[in-house]
């Protein structure tokens, strides 16, 4: 079960398993190093840059720079991995039916690490053709 | 656990934000991932994207993502420090103020080129 607890040392105590209060923390530290990562995403390509002028030269232009690809990747990984693991939460809440539960999970999950895959392959194992 | 009122506020959009953020994500990464099938497609979706209608939709992620954020850094004080959670209603507002201050510039320059007809060509 999701820990719904508003305090570390109660948090531990209801945790259900290690791992459970493993993703408890998780949830915490990729949350911090989000929220920096995403308004700088956000302020460098929608305040700085004019959004209607972003195309395939602009993403390859920014993509051949390794600081952005990591940048990018961290991004991509933290955000799918905290997106999964909130959205676990939110179908242990919502879906009752324990099959319709575990099968809902099944495509979702799958579906995330799918993108995750394509997301990484674009970022790291293509060649965007900038000289 | 909330007793109703901004502690229940903050949860639910905390929720619905967070939903909203994972499926603009997976949309997102798609779009750039269609670079790998060539500027032809990619720049055709890229265009589709710059319809006005999903630059709306985009200060909607904007505002979900500076919320969820600033709501998570309030969670994480309401975890962490002894007097959080007595304040939790105060750093909500907290929460409020720090979005308002993150979210204009970004609604002044999309919401602009949106009123601008700067989208498309």
């Amino acid at each position: 079960m999701a820990i719904k607890s508003k305090r570390y040392e109660e948090a531990r105590l209801e945790a259900s398993t290690n791992l459970e209060l493993y993703w408890w923390v998780f949830m915490r530290i990729s949350g911090v190093v989000l929220v920096f990562l995403l308004i700088g995403h956000m302020w460098m390509n929608a305040v700085i840059t004019d959004l209607n002028s972003i195309d395939y030269e602009y993403v390859a232009k920014r993509l051949s720079q390794t600081t952005w690809k990591i940048y990018d990747l961290l991004i991509l990984a933290l955000g799918l991995l905290h997106g999964a693991n909130g959205l676990r939460y939110v179908l242990d809440d919502w879906i009752r039916n324990p099959s319709r539960r575990f099968w809902t999970k099944v495509v979702l999950y799958s579906l995330i690490g799918f993108l995750f895959f394509l997301g990484s392959l674009s970022l790291f194992n293509h060649d965007f053709g900038v000289k | 656990m909330y007793r109703g009122r901004e502690g229940q506020w903050a949860f639910y959009l905390h929720r619905i934000s967070g939903l909203g953020i994972l499926v603009f994500l997976m949309l997102h990464v798609a779009n750039i991932a269609s670079a790998m099938w060539g500027p032809e497609v990619s720049n055709a979706l890229m265009k589709f994207y710059h319809q006005p209608v999903f630059q709306i939709g985009l200060l909607l992620l904007i505002a979900g993502v500076l919320y969820h954020g600033f709501n998570g850094l309030r969670i994480i004080l309401m975890d962490f420090t002894a007097w959080g959670v007595r304040y939790q209603r105060q750093l909500w507002y907290g929460v409020w103020v720090l979005f308002v201050v993150f979210y204009l510039p970004f609604l002044l320059k999309i919401g602009g080129g949106i009123l601008g007809g700067s989208h498309g060509d």
